[in-house]
């Protein structure tokens, strides 16, 4: 999977948890989940628990530490999709 | 140091799905889980948790200057219908909620005994109704009160170079909004 795949499918997940639209359309990899996009910090565990599911992956409380924005979710999924 | 966090309850019944597979685990310390699990109101005891484990990272977050997400290691202890702590690494944190059928509001403090000041505002009036606060208490003109924020997100408030609060929260969430301040 290209980054620019992965980062598509996340989109896909972030989209109906995000509270500001024009953050959202205009969504990098500098976009922070909670500052940008508005996102309530209760749905930061659906995004993680949809993360696992789409890409099969387990997210250990470890990285999940650091699931704050675009680009850390992306390194976190790449390193994951890269052990397994 | 305090941190407040408000949750909408009818919101967060639409917004999130607790009974989630995955849910709780990933959020909650197997303690938390046994006692949502059996009690006779989970759904309320999921948010009162969630608003103890959120009020105490906004304290922990405005001493130090980092953010993270780590819901499951703040570990609660329920002391009474108000009153509870959270634990996080070495720090303590004493925590007061108030819980109704419409809303939970809880204020964190590493004080026993904390005297900030609460107040419940419309969301959208929350930084107008800070400065009209302050005004009243330093006597300083509303209009000339500045909100700053520190690198992580904690609002300051400021009179010219005058820092007017030694600590302040802000949570709002659906139509609930709350502020809680210490003076400086």
């Amino acid at each position: 999977m290209t980054r620019k795949e992965l980062i598509t499918s996340l989109k896909k997940i972030i989209k109906p948890y995000s509270q500001n639209q024009e953050a959202f359309k205009n969504l990098s990899e500098g976009t922070d989940f909670i500052n940008d996009l508005k996102i309530n910090s209760a749905n930061l565990v659906d995004i993680i628990l949809d993360v696992e599911d789409e890409f099969g992956i387990e997210i250990d409380n470890e990285s999940m530490e650091k699931m704050l924005s675009v680009k850390s979710a992306i390194n976190i999924i790449e390193t994951k999709l890269a052990e397994s | 140091m305090i941190g407040n966090d408000i949750i909408d309850l009818s919101l967060a019944k639409t917004q999130s799905n607790w009974q989630r597979r995955g849910f709780l685990e990933k959020q909650f310390s197997v303690n938390e889980q046994q006692l949502i699990l059996r009690s006779t109101n989970s759904f309320i005891l999921v948010w009162r948790f969630w608003s103890m484990k959120e009020a105490a990272y906004k304290v922990f977050t405005q001493q130090n200057e980092m953010r993270f997400f780590a819901p499951k290691n703040f570990d609660c202890l329920l002391i009474s219908e108000k009153k509870g702590m959270v634990f996080y690494k070495d720090r303590i944190f004493y925590t007061s909620s108030i819980v109704t059928q419409n809303y939970i509001f809880t204020l964190a403090s590493y004080e026993k005994l904390t005297k900030a000041y609460s107040k419940f505002v419309m969301p959208k009036f929350i930084n107008i109704m800070i400065k009209i606060k302050l005004e009243d208490v330093t006597k300083f003109s509303a209009k000339e009160i500045e909100q700053k924020k520190s690198k992580n997100g904690a609002p300051f408030y400021y009179y010219k170079d005058k820092v007017l609060t030694r600590s302040c929260s802000i949570s709002h969430h659906g139509n609930y909004g709350v502020f809680s301040l210490l003076y400086a």
